[in-house]
C-alpha cells in the first residue's frame, strides 16, 4: 500500500469510528440516562446539610461539610460511572443484533475493529459527558460552600485578633477542602476506572450469550479487581508465609488476569484533603490506556470471525 | 481458526498482558501507598464490623463514603448514649478514613468528654463503677487521639487536642499522676507546634503545661523567656507564670517589684496576681505570689478586710468527689 493510500485508510478508520461512536452516544442518550443528573443534583445539594454538632474550635466550623460534599459527590460519580459503563456496553451489541443494525453495518465495508472501537468510544463519551456535568455541579456547590466557610472563618479570626500568618495558615487549611486540581484529577481517575470497566465489558459481551451475563460478570470482576492487589502481594511475598505451590499458582493467575482497581482509590486521599501530583495522574492514565487498548484488541480478536 | 484455538490464544494473551503490567502496577501501588495516596488494605475486623454490603461498597473504591455513613450511624449512637457501640463505630470509621482529622477528634471527644460526663453523672451505677467507667472513657479517648497522631504525624490539631485533653482540669485526675499528664500535654503541644502549621496559642499552651510539671521549672522558665520576647505572647497567664518561675529560680527576688514591671502599675499587678491566687483548680505553681500580694496590698493600702487573703477561696472541684456520694 502506498503512503497516500495508507493515510487515507487511517483517516477513514478514524472517521468511521467517530461516526459509529456518535451513533452509539445518541442511541444511549435517547435511553434518557441523563435523568440521573437530577438525582446527583439532589445528592450534591443534600450533602450540604450533614452538618452534625461538633466539638471542634470555631476555626474548623464547616470544614466537615466540605469533605461531606466531596465524599458524597465522588462516591455517586463512581457508582454512576461504573454502572453506566458496564450496563451501556453490555447493552450495545445485543441491542444492535436485536435491532438488526449490526447486520446492516457489517454488510458494509466496515472493519469489525472500527465497529467495536466506535461503540466503546460512544460509551466513553457518554461517561465522560456525564462525569463532566457532575463535576461542574460538584465544583459549583463546593465553591459556594467553601467561600461561605472561609468568610465565616475570616470573620472569626479577625474578631479574635489573629496574626496574619495564622489567618493565612487557616485559609490554606480550608482551601485544601475546596475545589482544586487534585479534585479534578480524582474525577479523572473515576473516568479511567469506568473506561477500563467499559472495555472489559466489551470483551465479555463479544462471547457472552446475554446482557445479564455480561453485566453480572463485569460487576464481579469489578469487585474482585479491588482484591487484586492483595493477591499480587500474596504472590510476590509467597514463600515468607510458606504457601504451597497451588496457592502461589492461583494467586499468580488471578493477579495476571484481573485488573488492579485499588490504585484508582486515590480518590479517597483527595477527599481527605491530600494533593494528587500530576505524575500520578499520568501514571494512572497510562494504566487506563493500557487496559482499554488491550481489551479492545482482545474483543476484536474474538469478534473478528464471529458468525451472526 | 477454531473457537477453542481462538480462546486458547486469548487466554495466553491475557496472561502475557498481565505479566507485562504486573511489575509496573506493583511499583505504582507501592509508590501510592508510600505517598499516603492509597490506604492500607482494610482489616478483616473492619470488614466484619461494617457488614457485607458496606464491605462491597468500600471495596468498590468508596471507603470515605462508607465512613460518612458510619459517622451518621455514630451520631445516632451518641444520641442514644450507646457509648461502646459509638466507639466501636469510630474504630471502624478511622480504619476506613485514617487521614481525616475530624473523625479522630470527634471519636476522642465522644469518649473523653461525652461518655466520661455521662458516667460522672449516671446515678444508676454504684460510685466505684461510675469512677472506673469515667476513667476508662477518658483513657480511651486519649488512646484514640494518640492512634490518630501516629497515623497523621503532620497534623497539628490532633496533637494540640491531645495536649488540651491531658491538661484539662476536669480530667487530669483520671491520669493518676498529674505530673506525667502535664509533661505529656506539654510534649503533645510541642509536637503540634513543631509541625509548623499550628496556631500561635499552641506554644503558649505548651508552656502552661510545662510550668505545672514539678522538677521542670528551669525548662519552663527558658520557654517562658523565649515566648515573652514576642509581644503577641504576653498574655496575663504567661506574665504571671514568668514571674512565678523567676521567683522559683531566685527566691530572694522582689516579686512585687517584678510584678509591677510586668504589669505596668501596682493595681494591675495586684489584680492579676489575685486572679492567679484563686485559680487553684488548674494547679498552676504559686512561688512568690503570696509575698508579692502582701507587699502590693501594703503599697496600695488595701484594708485587711478587703485583702485577697481574707476572701474565701473558691471551692475546689475534684471529679473524684462526685464518686464518693
Amino acid at each position: 500500500m502506498s503512503t497516500t493510500a495508507a493515510t487515507a485508510s487511517r483517516g477513514s478508520h478514524i472517521s468511521r469510528i467517530l461516526v459509529i461512536a456518535r451513533h452509539a452516544f445518541t442511541q444511549l442518550v435517547r435511553m434518557k440516562v441523563f435523568y440521573f443528573l437530577a438525582v446527583f443534583a439532589v445528592i450534591a445539594i443534600g450533602s450540604n446539610f450533614f452538618d452534625l454538632p461538633q466539638h471542634e474550635g470555631p476555626e474548623s466550623i464547616g470544614v466537615n461539610v466540605l469533605r461531606s460534599i466531596k465524599s458524597w459527590s465522588l462516591g455517586t460519580m463512581t457508582l454512576f460511572s461504573v454502572v453506566l459503563s458496564i450496563v451501556a456496553t453490555a447493552l450495545l451489541l445485543p441491542k444492535d443484533v436485536e435491532d438488526r443494525t449490526l447486520y446492516t453495518i457489517l454488510a458494509k465495508p466496515v472493519p469489525r475493529i472500527d465497529y467495536l472501537a466506535g461503540k466503546l468510544l460512544g460509551v466513553l463519551m457518554l461517561v465522560f459527558v456525564s462525569l463532566a456535568l457532575m463535576d461542574v455541579l460538584m465544583t459549583v456547590v463546593l465553591q459556594i460552600r467553601s467561600t461561605m466557610v472561609l468568610e465565616q472563618q475570616m470573620e472569626m479570626a479577625k474578631s479574635l485578633g489573629w496574626p496574619p500568618e495564622a489567618i493565612e495558615s487557616l485559609k490554606a487549611e480550608t482551601m485544601v477542602h475546596g475545589p482544586s486540581w487534585s479534585l479534578q484529577g480524582a474525577v479523572f481517575a473515576v473516568f479511567l476506572r469506568a473506561s477500563i470497566m467499559a472495555s472489559l465489558a466489551l470483551l465479555i459481551s463479544t462471547f457472552s450469550s446475554s446482557t445479564l451475563f455480561t453485566t453480572i460478570i463485569s460487576f464481579l470482576i469489578y469487585f474482585i479487581g479491588h482484591f487484586q492487589a492483595d493477591m499480587r502481594d500474596a504472590y510476590l511475598q509467597a514463600g515468607q508465609a510458606g504457601e504451597g505451590v497451588f496457592a502461589r499458582l492461583v494467586t499468580l493467575i488471578l493477579s495476571l488476569v484481573l485488573p488492579d482497581f485499588q490504585i484508582f482509590n486515590v480518590i479517597d486521599a483527595v477527599i481527605e484533603g491530600q494533593a494528587m501530583p500530576l505524575l500520578v495522574v499520568g501514571k494512572l492514565t497510562l494504566v487506563g490506556l493500557y487496559y482499554a487498548l488491550f481489551f479492545t484488541v482482545a474483543s476484536w480478536f474474538v469478534f473478528a470471525e464471529k458468525e451472526f | 481458526m477454531k473457537n477453542w484455538q481462538r480462546y486458547g490464544i486469548l487466554a495466553v494473551a491475557v496472561l502475557a498482558f498481565g505479566a507485562v503490567r504486573l511489575p509496573f502496577e506493583a511499583r505504582l501501588a507501592e509508590e501510592l501507598r508510600t505517598a499516603g495516596l492509597t490506604p492500607a488494605p482494610m482489616e478483616i475486623g473492619t470488614r466484619d464490623r461494617i457488614g457485607q454490603t458496606s464491605t462491597a461498597v468500600a471495596l468498590g473504591g468508596l471507603r470515605t463514603l462508607v465512613a460518612t455513613f458510619m459517622n451518621l450511624r455514630a451520631f445516632s449512637y451518641f444520641q442514644e448514649q450507646r457509648w461502646d457501640d459509638l466507639m466501636e463505630t469510630f474504630d471502624t470509621i478511622v480504619d476506613l478514613a485514617p487521614r481525616t482529622r475530624y473523625y479522630w477528634e470527634t471519636g476522642a471527644w465522644h469518649s473523653a468528654y461525652n461518655a466520661a460526663s455521662y458516667y460522672l453523672n449516671d446515678s444508676k451505677l454504684p460510685a466505684l463503677r461510675r469512677r472506673e467507667a469515667w476513667r476508662a472513657s477518658i483513657l480511651r479517648g486519649r488512646a484514640f487521639l494518640e492512634r490518630g497522631i501516629r497515623n497523621n504525624p503532620d497534623d497539628w490539631s490532633l496533637a494540640a487536642n491531645l495536649g488540651f485533653l491531658l491538661s484539662d482540669s476536669n480530667k487530669f485526675t483520671a491520669f493518676r499522676d498529674p505530673d506525667e499528664a502535664f509533661a505529656a500535654a506539654a510534649e503533645a503541644y510541642r509536637r503540634s507546634a513543631a509541625t509548623g502549621t499550628a496556631l500561635p496559642y499552641v506554644r503558649r499552651a505548651e508552656f502552661y503545661s510545662l510550668a505545672r510539671v514539678a522538677g521542670k521549672e528551669k525548662e519552663a522558665l527558658a520557654l517562658a523567656r523565649s515566648l515573652f520576647a514576642e509581644q503577641q505572647n504576653r498574655t496575663p497567664t504567661l506574665l504571671i507564670l514568668l514571674l512565678v518561675l523567676e521567683a522559683h529560680e531566685n527566691p530572694e527576688m522582689d516579686a512585687a517589684a517584678r510584678a509591677i514591671e510586668l504589669f505596668d502599675t501596682p493595681e494591675k499587678a495586684h489584680e492579676a496576681l489575685a486572679g492567679h491566687w484563686h485559680r487553684i483548680r488548674e494547679r498552676f505553681p504559686i512561688y512568690g505570689v503570696a509575698g508579692a500580694l502582701e507587699s502590693l496590698e501594703k503599697t496600695l493600702k488595701i484594708p485587711k478586710d478587703q485583702s485577697i487573703f481574707s476572701q474565701p477561696m473558691p471551692v475546689p472541684f475534684n471529679p473524684e468527689d462526685l464518686f464518693s456520694k
